[in-house]
């Protein structure tokens, strides 16, 4: 793929009979694991059956590997994995028998399905497990299942909707560390999640959806810096406020502490200026980091590819 | 050599051949077929698909044993033992029995537990999906029929007195009314079986629904086919259970009679009766599965 964009999205709407689940998306995804996220209800699992042609869009339209899913969604699909987020596992099979069948409904021959279903379930740490019947496995064997048929045909692009649903907390370590793993294999992934901590940890690039909306698209690097800066001074906090309002940063101030932001690197040099001309006096100026969940609650806009 | 051990393999890439759909609808074929013979299963699963082939092959070698004992002294004796064509009364209630399981346990499983979205997210369409779940049907139900039919062609063969050879020259027509009258009976019993499959969510309700719409069904019919208003007699075809039966008859002028013969109908209606519910019940599987991909 090199540095193309994984999937290419332009005016995407679908709605389902009256109820719209995307509005008028524009977007791109790029090489590498990006999260998905959003409340439930945001439209992430119907983007990810678009993405796989299973929906037809209302208006609009999107390539997943440069193919068009609503004009050649078996080419699409053989190059996806997917792994749904409700069950989806048959209770009368082994984990091997499921994942090497699931393996040769992407086209692998049976031979080379089996192997690969004994290498994917080893690399998910399944493979003392293998010859139970699903039936009898946990949650979390269950979800390391769903992740191992997802990725046994060696898929170019891999959607994982809510991976670590139902995991407790160690099972959901284990999850997120798999994917992780996958990102470093070159796996290219779209992970959908409403749990913001784990798009975080797992994630280069997020997608955010609010209500079928585009909250915002870009890279996960750097948000750190777009935190808010703590300030204190020592006299006429009030002032130094009111001349970084001008300047169009958000503040709020609590007696000689400011809190500034919010925003890039900028800032800093915003307090520094406007502290020396109201004579006010820098004490301390630290850059607090922002969370996943700071950036989905502020309208800030965010520069995609 | 050394004594070194990989503890992580990685992730290994695949850049080998891939079947793309032909080679998906081949894996649900065999699947299918697996599903139904309860091959990979769990032992009980096993049980009652090969119980119900453990008969019928086994019915078939105990009329090859008859004939056999009585042999050529006494032909008389022979008359009363089932014809090939009077074996198909025999073997459609195994069919029957079996259909009755397989229908439900190949189509249901799949679609409660959510195993769809797997499938349908790999190069593999609805039809694609559908056609290879009738062929695992066709080729396991056909099987039950066939297979012992083959085997007491081969058996009466071989004890015949007249020499293997002209036995089966004698009997040439065998070769095909077997074939057909078993399409007859697999292609009325699996569209129905089908049908209830697509629409039912648990395989005991299908089971029992399946069983329900021909055994009493082919009562009900009866009855009203016999009744003095006018077209009353076009009800003898909803006796679905018996509809294969016409053509079997109608093949192997076997001197049972149906209420649809009795009606006046025969083996070609009773053939279009059967293509016509296979087309509907192909309509509304597809139907009912290209809404839930």
């Amino acid at each position: 793929m090199g540095q193309d964009n994984i999937v290419a999205i332009a005016g995407l709407t679908h709605d389902y009979g009256g109820v719209v689940a995307l509005r008028d998306l524009t977007l791109q995804i790029p090489p590498g694991v990006t999260g998905l996220v959003g409340a439930n209800g945001a439209g992430k699992t119907t983007m990810l059956r678009l993405i796989l042609g299973l929906l037809h869009p209302t208006a609009g339209g999107m390539t997943v590997m440069g193919h068009d899913p609503q004009t050649e969604p078996l080419e699409v699909r053989a190059r996806i994995g997917y792994m749904p987020e409700g069950n989806c596992l048959p209770r009368d099979q082994t984990a091997a028998d499921f994942v090497a069948y699931t393996a040769q409904l992407a086209g692998i021959p049976p031979s080379e399905a089996r192997r690969r279903s004994s290498e994917t379930l080893f690399l998910v740490g399944l493979e003392e497990e293998r010859f139970r019947f699903l039936g009898d496995f946990s949650t979390g064997m269950q979800q390391r299942v769903k992740l191992a048929q997802a990725i046994v045909h060696d898929p170019d692009l891999l959607l994982l909707d809510e991976p670590a649903s139902g995991l407790d907390p160690a099972g959901r370590t284990q999850m997120l560390q798999l994917i992780r793993r996958l990102g470093e294999f070159d796996i290219n992934v779209i992970v959908s999640s409403h749990v913001l901590t784990d798009i975080e940890e797992t994630c280069s690039w997020v997608v955010m959806l609010d209500a079928g909306d585009l909250l915002r698209s870009g890279p996960l690097q750097g948000f750190e810096k777009r935190g808010s800066v703590q300030v204190e001074v020592v006299t006429d906090a009030l002032l130094v406020a009111e001349r970084l309002s001008n300047r169009g940063l958000q503040v709020t101030v609590d007696g000689l502490r400011l809190v500034v932001g919010p925003g890039d690197q900028s800032i800093e040099q915003a307090v520094l200026e406007e502290t020396a001309a109201a004579g006010a006096g820098l004490v301390r100026m630290v850059r607090g980091s922002a969370s996943l969940e700071d950036l989905f609650l502020q309208p800030s806009e965010m520069t995609g590819p | 050599m050394t004594d070194q051990v990989i503890y992580d393999r990685g992730y290994r890439t695949y850049d080998g051949e891939r079947t793309g759909p032909a080679g998906a609808r081949r894996a649900v074929y065999k699947e299918g077929i697996r599903r139904v013979l309860g091959l990979g299963r769990k032992a009980r699963e096993k049980v009652y698909p090969w119980v119900m082939i453990a008969i019928a092959v086994g019915m078939a070698a105990i009329v090859i044993g008859v004939h056999w004992f009585i042999g050529d002294l006494a032909e008389s004796l022979a008359e009363g033992v089932p014809s090939y064509g009077e074996l198909f009364d025999l073997y459609s209630w195994i069919g029957l029995l079996f259909i009755a399981f397989a229908g439900p346990w190949l189509l249901i499983p799949d679609r409660t537990r959510g195993v769809l979205s797997v499938y349908f997210s790999r190069p593999l369409t609805v039809d694609g999906y559908l056609t290879a779940k009738v062929g695992a049907f066709v080729s396991v139900v056909g099987a039950i029929y066939l297979v012992p039919q083959v085997v007491l062609h081969l058996g009466l063969g071989l004890i015949s007195s007249d020499g293997f050879l002209t036995y089966m020259g004698d009997n040439l027509d065998v070769l095909w009314k077997v074939p057909v009258t078993t399409l007859a009976f697999v292609a009325m019993h699996g569209a129905l079986a089908f049908l209830l499959s697509a629409f039912i969510d648990r395989p005991g309700i299908a089971s029992a629904a399946f069983l329900g719409v021909l055994i009493p069904g082919r009562f009900i019919a009866a009855q009203i086919s016999e009744a003095t208003f006018a077209g009353a007699r076009w009800t003898a075809l909803l006796a679905f259970d018996h509809l294969p039966r016409v053509i079997r008859d109608a093949l192997f002028r076997d001197t049972v009679t149906y209420p649809a013969e009795t009606a006046g109908f025969g083996g070609w209606t009773a053939a279009a009766v059967i293509g016509a519910a296979v087309v509907v019940a192909a309509v509304f599987v597809r139907w009912r599965y290209r809404r839930l991909a």
